[in-house]
């Protein structure tokens, strides 16, 4: 007998009023002073951003000190076959970026008028651009190349940093 | 005192696009019956009333549509009132499993262990593409940070690549070329292997000329997702006696490390460091030496989700040093006739990832090369000793090694 398939649609959704936690301080300052915090240890002194409020490494709590909104990108990909949740947008870079005066780098939204791999790559400086209505998410800001940033500014949805 | 753990029964399903026919406890049942079958075979005359535990390695619950799916398969598959674990780590899931399933019968709880594995990805659907690919790469994409990663769109390939194009920087290797070099492998070992998802006779120009899906991983450079599972049965020494069972292949080497999985956070972005540490755990226990394992050794199943990482693996797990591992590949190290068959099945990009069962399916797959039973991509077996790799998770953050010897070696 011939095999005949039953398929059903279905979804799993869940709804959340997630808390930041010790982090809280980091999406606040963000959302309303357009700053980038992160974490320096109290005891070994390493600079964590993301921020902790822990030291993985010490198990010492860490101190928030204010970072550059310039610096550097580490690694970087152009997006061009993605999620269903970002499939609209592609394609998208995404890089690694090391804040001036930071030790670790951390994964965030690389916009370009141009963007193709010369110019996202390794060594290239980069600054913040902040969204004009924020939530408090990392979605809040992303980087451009230095260059870019005054013409990135001026547009009616984002606006410099500090 | 630590009991020798066997391998006496192998089961592995067809790697598939799709089973409409089967639900993931179906296709669990399926590689269990099989495993059982190749013990028998082996004279080992058991049913699965005989087996005492069960470790699940099950990756992803959005894939299943069902959270502890692990329970339902112990119903189907009729190991109830029997303990049985689950266990999830991303990629590596497989090898992960095994390592709990060794260590089950290593520590006397059990002496005759189910080690199963299974995946059904391509349930996932994306309605506004009317494909499933898509969806099933947002359910691996939620294993992102979801505060930091998730929202920039962070997927597999775009966190694999990232170690690839850092591992670049450093060394100037892999290049575009020697990426797709992998690629012509593996699916070209795929095309003797009747379970393989995507046997393929291609060229490096095909590869360079697939679509781009992240800089530079092309469409040929990436592993499909597949459906499948795969059962091991393990035994103590004891039951291997008992049942007097031929061909018993021994796990002599079992490592694992979780780095972190934060890519940002390492000292150097350019390494999967998870690969590192569990090599170097698991040559030590097998009494092995990560300067010189390559000569140590008949074949390797690696990990190959993406082309570039199986380069980098070339290195991290020791078979040449940093930097080499793409003038290896040109000079033919790792093919089925080369100096170190890599991925004789296949592996991922020629077998397909169906994650909780991959690294279980490799393990499995190089045991029966160990046995001489691997079929039409069988290499020699001289040294009588094999190793898999399992590696996943956010940043390639889990990494395990198993190695594995026949009985000519341990006598």
């Amino acid at each position: 007998m011939e095999f005949e398939a039953h398929e059903i649609r279905d979804k799993i959704q869940i709804n959340y009023k997630y808390s930041m936690g010790g982090q809280s301080k980091f999406f606040i300052e963000l959302m309303k002073n357009k700053k980038i915090l992160g974490t320096k240890c109290k005891k070994c002194g390493k600079v964590w951003m993301p921020p902790r409020v822990n030291c993985s490494d010490c198990y010492e709590d860490t101190d928030w000190l204010e970072l550059k909104q310039t610096g550097t990108i580490q690694v970087s990909t152009i997006v061009w076959y993605t999620t269903s949740a970002f499939i609209q947008a592609i394609p998208y870079g995404i890089a690694f970026i090391r804040l001036d005066g930071a030790e670790t780098a951390f994964n965030q939204g690389i916009f370009s008028e141009n963007l193709v791999p010369s110019k996202v790559k390794k060594g290239q400086r980069v600054r913040a651009v902040f969204q004009k209505e924020r939530q408090g998410k990392m979605t809040d800001f992303f980087f451009v190349p230095e260059e870019e940033y005054e013409r990135w500014i001026i547009k009616p949805e984002y606006e410099g940093g500090e | 005192m630590k009991k020798r753990v066997a391998i006496i029964g192998i089961g592995i399903t067809p790697f598939k696009a799709r089973y409409l026919d089967r639900t993931y406890f179906e296709l669990a049942y399926d590689a269990t019956k099989l495993a059982l079958g190749d013990a028998n075979k082996n004279g080992a005359e058991i049913t699965h009333k005989d087996l005492q535990s069960t470790v699940y390695g099950i990756y992803n619950e959005l894939f299943e549509r069902q959270f502890m799916p692990d329970i339902y398969i112990n119903s189907y598959i009729g190991m109830n009132d029997k303990p049985g674990t689950r266990i999830a780590a991303g990629g590596a899931t497989g090898g992960y499993t095994v390592r709990m399933a060794y260590a089950e019968v290593a520590s006397g709880l059990s002496d005759l262990c189910l080690c199963l594995g299974v995946e059904k990805c391509n349930d996932c659907y994306d309605e506004q593409t009317g494909v499933t690919t898509p969806e099933v790469l947002n359910a691996i994409a939620y294993s992102a940070d979801m505060t930091y990663e998730y929202p920039m769109g962070m997927m597999a390939a775009s966190s694999y690549v990232s170690m690839v194009n850092a591992h670049f920087e450093e060394f100037g290797n892999p290049t575009e070329e020697q990426m797709a070099l992998v690629s012509v492998k593996n699916h070209g070992n795929a095309m003797k292997n009747p379970k393989a998802q995507s046997p393929m006779d291609i060229t490096v120009e095909d590869v360079m000329n697939s679509r781009i899906i992240c800089y530079p991983f092309k469409l040929l450079d990436c592993c499909l997702y597949s459906e499948a599972s795969a059962a091991l049965i393990l035994a103590s020494e004891e039951k291997v006696k008992e049942l007097k069972v031929e061909n018993p292949i021994w796990i002599t080497g079992v490592g694992a490390a979780n780095t972190d999985c934060f890519i940002g956070n390492r000292e150097d972005m350019g390494r999967l460091y998870s690969n590192i540490y569990a090599a170097k755990v698991a040559y030590k226990m097998a009494g092995l030496d990560y300067q010189n394992i390559k000569a140590q050794i008949d074949l390797a199943e690696l990990h190959d989700a993406f082309s570039g990482q199986e380069v980098i693996s070339y290195e991290e797990l020791g078979f040449v040093p940093f930097g080499e591992g793409g003038k290896w590949i040109e000079s033919g190290g790792p093919l089925m006739n080369g100096e170190l068959p890599c991925c004789p099945s296949g592996g991922l990009i020629g077998c397909g990832h169906a994650v909780g069962a991959t690294g279980i399916m490799s393990t499995g797959e190089a045991a029966l090369q160990l046995r001489g039973e691997a079929g039409k991509h069988q290499v020699n077996i001289n040294k009588g000793r094999a190793i898999s790799h399992s590696i996943g998770g956010p940043g390639a953050a889990y990494a395990a090694v198993i190695v594995m010897e026949n009985e000519e070696v341990q006598k």
